[in-house]
């Protein structure tokens, strides 16, 4: 009896939740090392190109990591050889929808994450 | 192991005659005793998830007529300018107490009300988990709901807004109508918690056999996720709840920025629960548009994979927009541009919702119905909604539209549209499984034009008005500022829209004797509720195995199969209420699950646990404690007689030469789930309370003010003590299921020992180092995390006691060891409480 | 007048433009969906059922098109945003800061001229002058209010123990009226200002004169009988003994737009009635009643207070 914290079952639906985990990390990144730099340093500060930089690292780190969890998803749906709907009562069905439903997942969290970035782009300093 | 052919259970198809219709007609009668409802005063004892899927239904809608009552009076008052029908001081309750009964008496239960009498039906299966868990979050519901609605007539009602932003709400200003309020708030978290719950365990574990998660329907897969909000929404709530009761009972200071607190605190932790709180509003009203689409498009839905991304999507991106509440409060432009791209974000997957029901639609045969009418009503109202939201989002336009009508107008339109119309959409359409009648079409569709039209002229001026100048929350406004006209118009749409709700509820209430009954399946839809005949209790005859996503269109001998109990559990021949419980994945059994009956223990609960919330409102500090400890010893009862029951036997014949066991501790049991699920919302609010303490260390130079501290060693001895008691609960699971009764007994004591020596050292540093919580919001916090972790602790030992005094009992033995599993999983999240508490407040800031 | 769709001030203007172009594609985009939506529920007899693959199609490009025009309206968005509220001047640029404090129910304002003159004090009427960037320093001195000129631009919450700052540009003269816009308490809709904005000689002129006494301010019945009835307990004068600091300054009160915090006509009857009755006019307010008052005593400080110009 291994120590596992979830059953094996529930941990392959979990990997539905992937990236927009990813974005949800990514987004609290962003925010709270903006809203922490903000108030303490004050509005305006030579250091916020440093803070723009670390939020375009943080950002290409969470599109590649969602680009990943998205190939892992293409592969879980077949590599789209089936189109859906998947609502046959057979394991492969069920896999296959797991895996369409996971990959348009990371596709909305990949957009998701550049609306994210996109106010490090055209925002220069904290202002208030 | 299996016995094929058993002759009890109506397993395979025998020759029919009369000997078979005898059997079926014997497990008729056990069925229908054993599931029915109690009879005369003891009906209200009664557990049913269709009982009390009507009482919550009903009382949801009355709390809504309450507040709709007020919102006219709200707009009576601004019918025309400098008017005087209502003073300064019952307008300012009206429009607080329209706000906050609509947005947690009516929005919030009426879905769980939905969920509760539809779901089971839905997942093939004939209860959800935890029936009392149901019956208790109504009685708390109803309590705290008339609680808050009658403070109005004592003039007592909440005043400052639905939100209720400290110092207004923690002052004087804010009478007991701030106590109340948090007081109706307290029952509404603890029945949406226990609904949570329910939800999770129910869809994930308790659907029919062959119900794979790419089957099922999608009313579940939202409901799925929206429980799973509800576990990471209402916690930070809470504790705003506790920080804002302990400023106003205690004089603790976390909003009073005299003493370093902060009110913008409250707002974050209010948004970051009312954000997703609208969408946990919005998503079940659509996903009763889910169900209602297919049936009247004649056809599967189009695009079920999209949908469930625009749950998932939907659930995780609504938790990044609470900021846009507070656009206007002076944070960092960076910070706010974050939260407005989310908030646009969030646009594309309740989009994509719209485009599955239009290509439904388009791709079906679409028939009339007066549900397809509220819900396309509802729809169009809705996009109206959405795109003023994405307006909004827009920060610079926000800070002219902020606090104005034009909010007013775009919260409307979205919950209107989004919410109202589609569950009444979903009364006419469920209607005919609560007794068997269909509501009338003809005035349906007069009800609909009168609140469509009327919607609209009531609220599409706001708009305008609201751009004009119109602030929110004004009990009156001046002539000259143009918005007469359009503040009279939109009183007389209010009204329009107030008459089609009455022909709603009169054609609901109306004695229906004479009206046709409704067919079995009247609109001829796919999904399993409608196996559910609403003469019988049982919910499903016997539960079958599905094989499609619309069983009843696609498996054509699926229901006659179900009716004559050819399936699994058709019969009750112990005399208990029992459904299955299946894999998570694809639904495969695994074990037989008896839900508790009647019971009046879940009602004394919610009794008792009001009247401890309502006794404190009142400063009656003796009823208080004695409604606490009659609360304590009725959940013990409850505890003891419902859970972790040792059945009679280890296996039993569901049918069809299926046998499954009865009795399943650790992960697979319902138990252990429903203590991880509450354990996750518990951690969450624990967190939420934790940001708090980073919070206040952001905004000071000086977090603590040259206050003392805690100190180190009491806090890190704490630590020390908790992670033993951890490990040694442990290794009395694994003494226990090693048989080796007597080591177990000991260790539990020993932990419980450890336990309390670890409360001790943690309430020691602040104690002796004269940590004064009324003085700074430094000690405040510090004791507000010291005192979480103790009465958590307190939780434990309780639970300790439980495992040992069922150790004794021989009802935890090393064979039958749920409580062990379950107040294991309890201190998992203990010591990751323990731990946090006491290293953040030993060594963070001193240690930086 | 307190129109956001009627600007006078830079930001007002930029965000008006945002929103009608929103309305717009808003109604373009809505007129889309329901055309669609009202296609789709028609009966089927009379219309084509459309194929399962090309029903599909439309969910996959309406959403991709959903994404592109959110983009689009995002970084539009955030670029005009950057160009909103600039909060450095240049240097040596002078600077016209005001600070504003909000109460319950009225606005404590302190003009901070940026070329050394003196400081001047004043309460519910805010003037600035056209063409020059105004730096608005919000506070509040109890519960949490919000400064709001809609013609001119935004709002900015007032909060108790935190700062604020809100930075505005009047592009034209005219008279506007602002409002608190948070919230605060029974009277929160009584609590207003009239917001001038003026050509920048006549703004310095107005500014230089209400830094000295009112040439009324000195002398007579009314304000013997004002300092009598303890009314400087509260309310300061210039030029005057009365020094109170706890209500809105008087000193120039008969030159305002409006009492009351924008919401009586300036005149000798409705100063009187505010003093009989503050209760009855403002609820909640904190003024105590003077009803006790003869008559014409109220008459003579209502007299002398409309004559402080």
């Amino acid at each position: 009896m291994g120590f596992r914290i979830l059953p094996k079952e529930v941990e392959s639906l979990w990997t539905l939740f992937t990236a927009p985990v990813i974005w949800a990390v990514h987004f609290l990144v962003c925010y709270v090392w903006a809203a922490i730099y903000c108030a303490k340093k004050g509005p305006i500060d030579a250091g916020f190109p440093l803070l723009r930089g670390g939020i375009g690292a943080a950002t290409i780190v969470a599109l590649l990591l969602i680009l990943l969890a998205a190939y892992l998803a293409w592969r879980q749906w077949g590599f789209g050889v089936v189109d859906p709907p998947h609502d046959q009562p057979d394991t492969r069905s069920r896999i296959l929808f797991q895996g369409f439903a996971t990959l348009l997942l990371s596709a909305l969290s990949f957009v998701a994450v550049i609306f994210t970035a996109l106010p490090a782009l055209f925002l220069e300093a904290c202002f208030p | 192991m299996s016995a094929r052919g058993t002759k009890k259970g109506g397993g395979t198809a025998k020759a029919p005659g009369s000997d078979d219709r005898q059997k079926r007609e014997a497990q008729e009668k056990r069925l229908r005793a054993v599931w029915k409802s109690p009879s005369g005063w003891r009906y209200w004892t009664s557990v049913n998830n269709t009982d009390i899927g009507v009482w919550y239904a009903s009382t949801a809608f009355m709390f809504m007529l309450f507040a709709g009552v007020l919102a006219l009076m709200v707009r009576t008052q601004l019918a025309v300018p400098d008017n005087d029908f209502l003073s300064a001081d019952v307008y300012n309750q009206a429009f607080t107490l329209h706000g906050t009964v609509m947005m947690f008496l009516f929005a919030v239960p009426i879905f769980e009300a939905f969920a509760i009498f539809v779901l089971p039906g839905m997942l093939g299966t004939r209860e959800l988990p935890f029936p009392r868990l149901s019956a208790f979050g109504f009685w708390s519901f109803l309590l705290g709901g008339v609680f808050v609605c009658g403070s109005i007539f004592f003039g007592a009602a909440p005043n400052s807004g639905w939100f209720m932003y400290p110092p207004l709400a923690t002052s004087e200003d804010a009478g007991i109508g701030a106590d109340i309020w948090l007081l109706g708030l307290s029952f509404i978290e603890v029945a949406s918690l226990a609904a949570a719950v329910e939800l999770i365990v129910g869809i994930m574990k308790f659907r029919a056999p062959g119900m794979r998660i790419n089957m099922m329907p999608l009313f579940a897969w939202y409901l799925l996720i929206v429980a799973g909000m509800i576990l990471f929404a209402f916690p930070p709530l809470i504790a705003g709840d506790i920080l804002f009761e302990a400023q106003r009972l205690l004089d603790w200071p976390f909003f009073d920025t005299s003493r370093g607190g902060d009110p913008i605190l409250w707002q974050h932790l209010f948004w970051i629960f009312g954000h997703p709180e609208v969408y946990i509003v919005f998503l079940p009203a659509i996903a009763l548009m889910a169900m209602i689409v297919p049936t009247f498009a004649q056809r599967p839905i189009v695009g079920y994979s999209w949908i469930v991304l625009a749950a998932v999507g939907t659930g995780f991106l609504s938790f990044g927009l609470w900021v846009h509440h507070m656009f206007a409060t002076g944070l960092p432009t960076i910070s706010l541009a974050f939260f407005s791209a989310a908030s646009e974000a969030v646009a594309i997957p309740t989009g994509v919702q719209i485009f599955v029901f239009i290509a439904t639609l388009l791709a079906g045969r679409v028939i009339f119905s007066v549900p397809m009418l509220f819900g396309a009503g509802g729809l169009a109202i809705f996009v109206i909604g959405g795109l003023t939201g994405v307006m909004v989002a827009i920060a610079p336009f926000d800070w002219q539209a902020h606090d104005t009508y034009f909010v007013v107008a775009h919260l409307h339109y979205v919950l209107i549209g989004g919410m109202l119309f589609p569950i009444v959409a979903g009364l006419y359409y469920y209607y005919p499984l609560i007794g068997g009648k269909l509501l009338s079409a003809r005035l349906g569709k007069i009800a609909f034009w009168l609140m469509f039209v009327g919607f609209n002229v009531a609220f599409f001026p706001m708009h305008l008005t609201g751009l004009r100048g119109m602030p929110r929350r004004v009990f009156t406004y001046p002539e000259e500022l143009g918005w007469d006209w359009l503040n009279l118009i939109s009183t007389v749409g209010a009204f329009v829209f107030a008459t089609g709700v009455l022909v709603v509820v009169f054609d609901a209430v109306r004695p229906k004797g004479k009206a046709l009954d409704a067919s079995r399946n009247p609109w001829n839809a796919g999904t399993m509720e409608w196996a559910t005949p609403p003469s019988e209790n049982w919910g499903m005859r016997s539960i079958p195995e599905v094989k499609s996503r619309y069983p009843l269109w696609e498996e054509k001998e699926l229901l006659r199969e179900i009716d004559e109990g050819r399936w699994y559990l058709p019969d009750a021949q112990e005399g208990r209420r029992e459904a299955l419980m299946t894999s998570v994945l694809d639904g495969e059994p695994q074990e037989v699950f008896r839900v508790p009956g009647t019971s009046y223990l879940a009602f004394i609960c919610a009794m008792t646990l009001g009247g401890v919330f309502i006794a404190m409102t009142y400063h009656a500090w003796w009823l208080a404690l004695i409604s606490a400890v009659a609360f304590f010893v009725a959940l013990m009862g409850w505890i003891w007689t419902g859970t972790g029951q040792i059945p009679e036997k280890n296996e039993k014949d569901v049918g069809r030469g299926l046998k499954l066991p009865l009795y399943v501790s650790g992960q697979p049991s319902a138990g252990w789930w429903a203590m991880f699920i509450t354990m996750i919302g518990d951690g969450t609010a624990f967190g939420s309370l934790l940001f708090g303490y980073f919070f206040y260390w952001t905004i000071h130079e000086d977090y603590t003010a040259g206050l003392p501290g805690p100190g180190m060693v009491w806090p890190l001895v704490a630590l020390g003590l908790f992670v033993a008691a951890w490990l040694i609960m442990i290794i009395s699971k694994r003494l226990n299921s090693a048989g080796r009764v007597g080591l177990f007994r000991l260790a539990l004591v020993a932990s419980l020992l450890l336990t309390v020596a670890g409360s001790g050292a943690g309430l020691a540093g602040p104690w002796l180092y004269d940590m004064n919580p009324e003085l700074h919001v430094y000690p405040a916090i510090v004791w507000t995390l010291v005192i979480w972790t103790v009465a958590h602790a307190g939780v434990g030992v309780i639970m300790q006691a439980f495992c040992l005094a069922g150790s004794f009992a021989g009802r935890l033995t090393p064979r039958y060891d749920k409580d062990i599993h379950n107040v294991v999983l309890f201190w998992h999240f203990m010591a990751v409480t323990a731990v946090f508490t006491f290293a953040v407040i030993g060594l963070f800031p001193r240690a930086l | 007048m307190q129109s956001a769709l009627d600007p006078a001030g830079h930001e007002a203007a930029q965000v008006s433009h945002l929103f009608e172009a929103m309305v717009i594609g808003g109604a373009v985009i809505f007129t889309a969906m329901i055309g669609l939506l009202l296609y789709a529920v028609q009966d089927h007899k009379r219309r084509r059922t459309v194929s399962e693959e090309g029903a599909a199609k439309l969910i996959l490009w309406g959403t991709v098109g959903t994404v592109a025009v959110l983009f689009v309206l995002l970084a539009v968005s955030l670029s005009v945003w950057s160009g909103l509220r600039q909060w450095d001047p240049e240097p040596g640029a002078p600077q016209l800061q005001i600070s504003v404090t909000g109460e319950q129910f009225w606005w404590r304002v302190t003009y901070h001229p940026s070329d050394g003159q003196s400081v001047v004090t004043a309460a519910n009427e805010i003037r600035i002058p056209v063409g020059q960037r105004v730096n608005f320093i919000l506070n509040s001195a109890d519960m949490i209010h919000s400064f709001w000129i809609p013609p001119l631009g935004g709002k900015m919450d007032m909060i108790p123990g935190r700062t604020n700052h809100l930075s505005l540009l009047a592009t034209k003269p005219g008279v506007f009226r602002g409002v608190c816009a948070e919230f605060c308490g029974e009277s929160h809709a009584l609590m207003a200002f009239a917001a001038v904005a003026m050509e920048p000689a006549d703004f310095d002129a107005w500014l230089a004169a209400r830094a000295n006494p009112s040439p009324a301010a000195a002398g007579g019945e009314g304000l013997q009988a004002f300092l009598r009835q303890g009314c400087s307990a509260c309310h300061t004068i210039n030029g005057t003994p009365a020094a109170g600091k706890v209500g809105p300054d008087l000193s120039h009160v008969g030159s305002r737009q409006s009492i009351g915090a924008g919401i009586l006509p300036n005149t000798v009857e409705t100063i009187a009635r505010f003093i009989r009755e503050p209760d009855m006019v403002k609820p909640g307010v904190m003024m105590p009643s003077y009803a006790m008052l003869p008559e014409n005593e109220i008459q003579a400080i209502a007299t002398y207070l409309k004559g402080l110009e």
